[in-house]
Order: C-alpha cells, then structure tokens, then sequence
C-alpha cells in the first residue's frame, strides 16, 4: 500500500498520491465490502432475532443473544459440532499420511510419471456430489460392491447395511473424502517436497544416513510450510463438509453422521429459521477462523514467510 | 434478505407483463405441470377458458420436488407477491400458509365441503375456516403378491406372520416400506400408528405420539426389522427403492402410494405384473386400518388481485368432471359421490369399491401450521429406534418432548384458539 516511489518532492505530493491509491483501491474495498463484510454483519444482525419465515405471526423481535443461549443447551447442535471434528480429525489425518506417502511416490524419476501425475488428479476433478453418489453406491445396498467383496474376500461374514448404523455409516463417509482429497494434498506436498534442495540428501547420503534419518530430519522440516497449507486448507473444507454427506447419509442414521453444515442448512433452508440459522452460521465462522489462528501460532509459521535453509 | 426474497419474484413478474392489449383478467395457477400432468392441466384450463371469456390462465411451472416447491412458495409469499394466484399445495401445507395468513379463507364462496371425504377437508381446514379445496387424493397401501399369499392380511398380527412365511420360503423380503430419514417415514408410521389406535397430535394440538398405543405401534415396526420380516435397508428407502423390489419380486408386501400401480401391472418393466393385488394396510387390536393422506389441493394467495377469478379457477378444476378426468393420472378422487359414477370403474386400475374401501381409511397428518417442523424431529427418533439406536418408549418420549417444546416456543396452540390472528 504505501508508495515505493522513491522521487524526493514538494510536501503536498504525498497526500495526493494517498488519495490516488484510495481512488484506486476504492473498488477492491468496496467490492470486499458488499460481498464479504456486508453479508457478515447482516448475517450477525439476523442472528439476533428470532426470525422464523413459516411463522410470521412471531414478528422478528430481537432477542439479543438468545439463538446463541439456545444452541448452547441444543444437544443436537454439539453432536454435531463433535460429528464434524470427528470427521475432521480422521479424514485429515489419513489423507495427509496417504497423501506425503503418494508424494514420495510421485517425487521419485520413474518412466510415466507425468501421466501418473495427472491420473492422480482424477478423483479429486470429480464433483463432489458425484463422488457421492458413487460411493453411496458402492455400499448401498446388501448386494453391493462392497459387501461383494468384503465377503468374498472373507472380512465379512454377513453383508452389512452400511448405512443404518452409526458407526458402519462413517465408514464409506470417510473413505470418499480420503478418495477424493488425497490426491489434492499429495500434489500439496509434493511442491513442497520439489523445492528442497537436492544437495541436502546427497550430503547426508555421504554422511551415512538412513532413510528414515533423512524422511524425518531433512524432508519433514522442510516440508512444514506445504504441510501447513495442506492442513489448513483440508481442515477447514473437513469443517465445513456438507455435500458428501448430505448425499450419502442425509445425516443419519437418526442424526448420527450429521455435521454441523448440515445442520445449519436445514436449520436455515429446510425449516427457514432465519435467525438460528443466521446464529449457527456465525458459530461456524468463528470456528473455522480460530482454526486458521490456531495453525498459524501453533506451527510457528508464517505463510508466505520466507523460507529458512 | 428481503431483496434476496423478492429476486425470484420479480424475475418471475417480468416475465408475465406481456400483452398489452389483452383486456381479460390475468390469474396465474402454479403446480406442477409436467408431462401427462401438463397435458391434462392445459386441456382443462382451455376448457375453462372457453366458457369464461374474461378470464386468462397463465400456469407457471413449479418445481416437481415437493420441498423446492414448498421453499419457493414461502419465499414468494413472504415477501407478499400477489402471483400466483392460485397454489398447488401439498395436504400438510395448508394449515402452515393459512396461518401464516398468506391464503384467502374460501368461505365467502361457500364452497360444498360435504361433498369431499371428511379426511381431505380436516386437512384442509385452519380455525374452522376451509383455505385449499381438495384436488386429488394419494393414499397408503399394501400392495401384496397373490402368487405367494391366499389373500391380504386381515391384521398387522397376520401381516408378520406372512412376512415370515414368505422369507421361509426363500423371498427375501416380506414386508417393505419407506424407511429413510425423511417425510416418508412418517407416512408410513402413521399407517401402524392408526392401526394401533395411536395419533401424533391429541385435539387439543398437544403431542401426544408417546403413548402406550404409539410405543406398541413402533416396537411393532422395529420387531418387524429385527425378526427379518422386513429388511433393514429399508431405513435408507424411498418410495422407489421400495418399488424396485417389489418390482422385482423381491418382497411380498409393501407399503406404498397409487403412483406404483401402473408401473407395476406394465409387462415389459415388472416381474410381478400379474401376480400382486392391493389392499388398505390393516388394523390391529385397539385401533383401525389406516391409509395416510397424501394428495394436492388448490388454495388462493391472499395477496391476489384477482381474487373472483382465481375461486372461478379452482372451482372448475375441483368440479367432478375435472376430477374425473384427473383419476386418470395417479391418485384417486376426493369427491365421494364420483365413487357412484360408472365412468370412474373405466379409469381407476383397481376396482371401485376396494378404491373406496381404501380413501374411506385415509387419516390426514395433523393440520397444524408446523407440521414439517414436527415431522422432522419425528422423523428423527423414529429413524433412531428403527435402526437400534433407542428402545421405541425412549425414542417416542424424546420426540414428544422435543415436539411439545416446538409446539409451546411457536404459540400455535394460541394460534388454534384464534387469539393470535
């Protein structure tokens, strides 16, 4: 923002020249405004009220911080907030070990790479929801694939309805967003991996060290920044999942795949309750922001920072 | 938001000022208007247009999907749009849009209620005035296959018992119905709730869906899953899956609307075309076979314009010769003095009295302005109980409770007594 001309000049230039760059910045602001901060702080605003469209005999009194009161007790809500971590946590965590794994892989000089390169990417080009929908039918019904192979292969001794279980019904959840996302974070990492410098491992090679020595000493540090952004980028989409499972489970059995999207979006656009809805929106806000803080401190790192040797 | 509302309206209001020169009064019907519906539909209005001169219809497409159907009219009516002026509605809206005050009460044109089925005008009613006449009627029932039954079981005992039988002798399945996490769940509740003797709503519009009647008719339902007699899968089915398998003869009896029938005598599609019969759900000791109401009606949108034309509207779509003449889609006629016409026995695949026998069981789901609301958390619990999550007693009390809370939140129970509006 502040101006790199270096020409030595009469006083008032500078402040003409700040009021060039706010003419010129004033249509990004004001764009940021009515796109981003308007419909935040509408959003806050409806939030205070209990607003309910099938039900315009309630008025739209304010209540204050009463949505907010009410979430708090919402059993439903916290289940959901504790489906969406546990979704989170799982799904991220496979995906970046697959994903570092497949990177290695891809990392290395082998005939076809550039074609493996790109297959890769094949899932993760997929709409979501039509990943979905596939995968809801690989496990649907008793006569699935799954099931199929499963209990041809002998894991399972009776085919499962995946989906009327609490705990089955994660599974195939689960193993689409791997599917789906792995690749993404694998060609995160495998930037990463390409920026560090080669001399590093011939030297420690000459120094007798193992692979593991130089995975952990050598790749893994260096590869901290691009695993950040592998992190934060998929934590905050796993935050948010609400496509995948809105097709594949609805939420269910009962509630118990339901994320807190989900919720919200029923809250919102299936029951129309504007200001609870507009309260769970803001909840989610916050805490996919204080997740996004909490890399950035925790992993001592800034993005964009320049990179130490 | 409002300008956010009144987006799809004003797109849709730009479309219809065309004709200057036009000097009839425009009425605009919104439904769903496609394939033979639409046919049906334009053929009608044509007629109708014929005999009133001064009147043009327009009809405006609406979603097919019952909810984006049901969120667009919310989303127009809101914001207080005049068109359309006439509504399609699904039975269990019309209480939620008539408090709401966005329907005309049709009283003043004193309309012949007696002339419909008592369940398709209690569905239609709100603090005693009729806001929607009734257009068709969907109603449940048990298709049932004649090649692996003597005849349609007499009770829900003898239900059970032929689903077993069946599977005993190699059918997978015995008895299916719509199980998912969805409205469709609690249509086919309602249908072993009625037989049971129990009801979601007491008159006094309490929740009254945890009594002893209630729990026998879930436990019922999860006994049927957990002996084999119905397959789990069903918690993820919907009416089509359900016709997939017994399309397929893979069940021997299964809980569905009209629209299969059809489907399910053609040759070429089904395996089953000449050996399944209908018949109403049956009973159970402590209560009576129920049929759930489903179907459309007709209302007026309280901020039309043209409110004399939009009733000449309805009033000729519902009269009998239009409803005569829509039997031929789906569905069955709400006016009872058609079931005496002989033309109907041409045009209802099954025969008129077994058709009679199965409407006169209808029960509509409760006429309270947030059914969907109370649906929702319904659906929940049941779907808990039915996929082993909560013992029936729990799950039911849970609903009740969180039901009654919704239901004290919302005031609706004022709203009955008429002290609100």
């Amino acid at each position: 923002m502040t101006p790199i001309q270096p020409a030595p000049s009469r006083a008032p230039r500078p402040e003409s020249e700040a009021r060039t760059g706010w003419l010129l910045t004033a249509p990004a602001l004001l764009a940021i405004l009515v796109i981003a901060l308007f419909p935040l702080a509408w959003t806050v605003w409806e939030s205070l009220h209990e607003h309910d469209l099938r039900m315009p005999w309630l008025g739209r009194p304010f209540v204050g911080l009463g949505n907010y009161l009410t979430i708090l007790h919402d059993a439903r809500f916290w289940q959901a907030l504790g489906h969406t971590a546990l979704f989170a946590i799982i799904s991220v965590t496979v995906e970046l070990v697959l994903g570092l794994a497949l990177a290695l892989a891809m990392n290395r000089g082998f005939r076809g790479r550039g074609v493996v390169r790109a297959a890769v990417l094949v899932p993760w080009a997929i709409p979501t929801v039509v990943a979905a929908l596939l995968w809801r039918f690989i496990f649907d019904s008793q006569a699935g694939i799954a099931n199929v192979v499963l209990t041809n292969v002998g894991i399972l001794h009776h085919p499962l309805v995946w989906f009327v279980h609490a705990a089955t019904a994660w599974v195939p959840v689960i193993l689409a967003d791997v599917w789906k996302t792995t690749p993404f974070v694998a060609l995160l990492l495998l930037a990463g991996l390409q920026s560090i410098d080669k001399e590093l491992y011939e030297a420690a090679s000459t120094d007798g060290a193992s692979a593991w020595w130089q995975l952990t000493r050598i790749t893994i540090p260096l590869l901290k920044p691009a695993i950040l952004v592998a992190l934060i980028f998929r934590t905050l989409d796993a935050f948010r999942v609400f496509d995948l499972i809105y097709v594949m489970t609805g939420g269910g059995p009962g509630t118990s795949t339901e994320p807190v999207a989900l919720y919200t979006f029923n809250a919102l656009l299936q029951n129309l309750e504007f200001g609870y809805g507009a309260a769970l929106s803001v909840i989610i806000f916050l805490v996919t922001f204080a997740l996004a803080m909490l890399y950035m401190r925790g992993l001592g790192l800034d993005l964009g920072g320049p990179r130490r040797r | 938001m409002r300008l956010l509302l009144l987006l799809p309206l004003l797109l849709t209001v730009s479309c219809t000022s065309g004709q200057p020169e036009d000097r009839r009064i425009v009425v605009t019907f919104s439904g769903s208007a496609l394939g033979a519906e639409g046919e049906l539909l334009t053929r009608h209005i044509a007629r109708f247009e014929q005999a009133n001169p001064g009147i043009h219809v327009r009809i405006q497409r609406t979603p097919d999907d019952a909810t984006q159907r049901h969120q667009l009219y919310v989303q127009w009516l809101n914001a207080r749009a005049g068109e359309p002026d006439i509504l399609q509605l699904d039975v269990v809206w019309t209480s939620e849009f008539a408090a709401a005050g966005w329907l005309l009460p049709l009283d003043r044109w004193k309309p012949d209620a007696g002339a419909f089925f008592p369940s398709t005008i209690a569905a239609n009613t709100w603090a005693n005035s009729l806001f929607a006449i009734p257009w068709y009627m969907d109603v449940g029932m048990l298709y049932w296959r004649t090649d692996l039954l003597p005849h349609a079981p007499a009770s829900m005992e003898e239900l059970a018992a032929d689903a077993h039988s069946a599977r005993s002798r190699g059918v997978p399945y015995g008895i299916v119905w719509q199980g998912a996490r969805y409205e469709g769940l609690v249509t086919s509740f309602v249908e072993f709730l009625g037989a049971f003797g129990g009801r979601i709503l007491a008159d006094d519009g309490r929740v009254v869906v945890d009594s002893p009647e209630a729990i026998r008719a879930l436990t019922f339902m999860r006994d049927l899953l957990t002996s084999g007699a119905a397959p789990t899968d069903i918690l993820t089915w919907h009416e089509e899956e359900s016709r997939f398998a017994f399309q397929n003869g893979a069940a021997a009896m299964m809980r569905n609307w009209p629209y299969a029938l059809t489907l399910l005598k053609s040759p070429t599609d089904s395996r089953v075309a000449r050996k399944f019969a209908v018949a109403p759900m049956p009973g159970a000791p402590g209560g009576a076979p129920t049929a759930t109401l489903g179907g459309g009606a007709l209302a007026i949108n309280a901020f039309t314009e043209h409110p004399d034309a939009a009733w000449k509207v309805v009033e000729f779509l519902t009269a009998p010769e239009q409803i005569l003449d829509r039997s031929k889609l789906s569905g069955y006629p709400p006016r009872r003095a058609l079931y005496d016409d002989p033309r109907l026995g041409e045009i209802l695949p099954i025969p008129v009295p077994l058709a009679r026998s199965i409407v006169e069981h209808a029960v509509a789901r409760p006429a309270t302005p947030i059914y969907s609301q109370l649906s929702e958390l319904l659906q929940i619990d049941l779907h808990r109980a039915l996929s082993g999550q909560l013992p029936p007693d729990r799950a039911l009390h849970d609903a009740a409770r969180d039901m009654n809370a919704l239901v004290e939140r919302t005031h609706v129970r004022e709203l009955v007594a008429g002290s609100a509006r």
